[in-house]
């Protein structure tokens, strides 16, 4: 009795033996040929395209869209922050001064307010400097240039404020020019106390840009963010959309004894191709279509030399990388997401 | 060559187990049909087999190889040592049938040239070589079963199984699928077919197990013969003109007599 289970406990370990062994070449074999499995992936891949054309173009042509649809909002974004910021650069603090201040006073005057860090620059005139401007804005009015005679002249120039117009770095911060020009001993003295700096009547303004600039910058960011979730999301059910329709295909293939690699990797090919194909399509139509609307934005004054920098330099051709990079990896992911529901099934 | 050992299977939610300690030994270069009513146990013992399902208890040895230990990542490589022929064909439909039968070679990281060459072989041996460039979509049923076995046979497996290859064909191409099946074991390879198909069990007398409730309930080693309602009948009991007729003609190389009786009609 003893002996009979001795026997069968012997078989049993042969039978392990023997099975761990042709397991283990079963292994073995698998690894072979790295490049010649990688090579005909890739062949079938790309027949894959080919022969699957309809769901092919489909998916291509969606990827294009979300991938031209990204494109735009990010451009947008870019566009609203620089006209923004454009905006806001256009912003000055105008300080008016007592008339007839010598030179040697606006100098000091000058570098007083540029010892402020905030100060970007300073743009002073001084009284004879405003006559011409005054002349220079009433040129067409001959009823205020024909009463002008010397004596006129001379009362206007005495008259006439000097002003200093003051850019700054951060327009939300104007507490340290205020200071200065409400402290410093002389600007007490030279400021014309009837007339005040601009920077209270402009911070409303200064408010809006700034705020803004914020939402543009911001919202911009979270768009592109929302818009390149979505792209991928409809870039996947695309895709899914086209590899369910094959998934008898996975099942096949796996019955066969394929190995999960090679049944997943002509389906990463051909989302790959469609990847590239739809970047290189976005890439051209995003160009040319800004290339197009770019002039037409500009005449209401918006902003687009930032786009229009990186389009009309030897970056180009980084736009293109990213655009296919895009196509390329998402399409990648995708497709290995979709596959692994069909591959993972036993 | 296959072995099951009190194999047991119960499916989640069903009353019955599909398979009922099931036991069956198959030699090397046997021919055996599987014969029983849907629902009987066939495919699930054939799913166990391809290791598509697992046993709840028992033992099955394939080819050597011992299931239990087959682990998920040795399925594919496993299942690469033997051939299998669906019901539905199961072909690639978007590769033509050079590349159906090539896939089975690819798959094994056969080189190009082997495959080359062993390809038309095979596609000779099935008779359609003048379809290699076609889709299986553009084939007759039996035409693409037989595509179905040039790309299971390809590798030259020592184990070949084959799901109901008849169900969907008609009379004479399903004669067509069993003696090529025929041949195939003829070359040395253990074949298991399961199928409800009386004509072809009692026209090729090889060896039948009939299941029926997930239990073996009869194993005929030679000429065996399966009626139809499931019910197994020893050869030496049934013996119809009709297979009579037959071996005399097969012997003498003639085709059968198209006067032979007609068959008893089994209910």
């Amino acid at each position: 009795m003893a002996e009979t289970e001795e026997k069968k406990v012997g078989k049993e370990k042969k039978l392990k033996r023997v099975t761990k062994k042709s397991l283990r070449t079963m292994q073995r074999t698998k690894q072979h040929h790295p490049i010649r499995n990688q090579s005909r992936i890739v062949k079938y891949g790309a027949k894959g395209f080919g022969r699957n054309i309809w769901l092919s173009t489909a998916a291509t042509v969606v990827m294009a869209i979300t991938l031209i649809i990204l494109f735009v909002t990010v451009v947008a974004s870019v566009i609203l922050t620089s006209t923004a910021e454009m905006m806001k650069d256009k912003i000055d603090i105008t300080i008016y001064l007592k008339p007839g201040l010598s030179e040697q006073v606006l100098s000091e005057l000058d570098t007083k307010i540029k010892s402020d860090s905030n100060v970007k620059s300073v743009e002073i005139s001084n009284s004879e400097e405003e006559y011409a401007k005054f002349l220079a804005e009433n040129e067409g009015s001959d009823e205020i240039i024909n009463i002008l005679d010397d004596e006129m002249k001379a009362l206007m120039i005495a008259k006439m404020q000097g002003t200093m117009r003051v850019k700054v770095y951060d327009v939300d911060d104007l507490s340290s020019i205020k200071k200065i020009v409400e402290e410093d001993e002389d600007f007490k003295f030279y400021v014309d106390k009837e007339k005040a700096p601009t920077y209270d009547v402009n911070q409303a303004e200064i408010a809006t840009i700034t705020s803004w600039a914020r939402i543009a910058r911001t919202g911009g960011i979270i768009l592109a963010a929302v818009f390149l979730v979505i792209s991928i999301l409809i870039i996947f059910s695309t895709i899914r959309m086209a590899i369910f329709s094959r998934r008898e295909e996975i099942y096949m293939m796996k019955l066969v004894g394929a190995e999960k690699s090679f049944i997943r990797g002509p389906f990463l090919v051909e989302a790959e191709i469609c990847g590239l194909i739809a970047g290189l399509i976005a890439a051209t139509v995003s160009y040319f279509g800004f290339e197009f609307m770019a002039p037409r934005l500009a005449s209401y004054g918006i902003d687009v030399t930032a786009i229009t920098n990186i389009l009309e330099s030897n970056k180009l051709i980084l736009v293109y990388l990213v655009f296919i990079g895009l196509g390329i990896i998402i399409g990648r992911l995708s497709a290995r997401l979709a596959v692994s529901k069909y591959l993972n099934k036993s | 060559m296959i072995l099951l050992d009190s194999v047991t299977k119960k499916y989640p939610g069903d009353d019955k187990p599909a398979l009922d300690s099931v036991s069956l030994h198959i030699e090397p270069n046997e021919f055996v049909f599987l014969v029983g009513k849907s629902g009987a146990g066939k495919s699930t013992l054939m799913k166990m087999i391809t290791k598509e399902e697992n046993p709840d208890s028992g033992k099955i040895i394939i080819g050597g190889i011992d299931l239990d230990y087959v682990k998920k990542r040795h399925i594919p490589g496993y299942r690469r040592r033997l051939g299998v022929v669906f019901q539905d064909f199961k072909l690639l439909p978007r590769r033509t049938v050079y590349e159906n039968v090539a896939f089975a070679l690819e798959i094994a990281g056969m080189s190009g040239k082997e495959i080359r060459r062993t390809v038309p072989k095979v596609l000779e041996l099935v008779d359609l070589l003048d379809q290699a460039k076609k889709f299986p979509h553009q084939l007759s049923g039996g035409q693409q079963q037989r595509v179905s076995i040039a790309r299971s046979v390809a590798r030259q497996p020592k184990i070949l199984i084959a799901d109901e290859p008849t169900a969907n064909l008609d009379k004479l191409t399903t004669q067509e699928i069993i003696q090529l099946l025929k041949k195939i074991n003829d070359f040395g390879t253990t074949i298991l077919v399961t199928t409800h198909n009386e004509n072809i069990v009692n026209n090729l007398q090889k060896r039948v197990v009939t299941m029926r409730d997930g239990k073996i309930i009869s194993d005929q080693k030679n000429n065996g013969i399966y009626k139809l309602d499931g019910t197994p009948t020893p050869a030496r009991v049934v013996q119809m003109p009709g297979h009579a007729l037959k071996r005399q003609s097969a012997v003498a190389g003639q085709a059968p007599s198209q006067t032979r009786p007609q068959r008893r009609k089994v209910i």
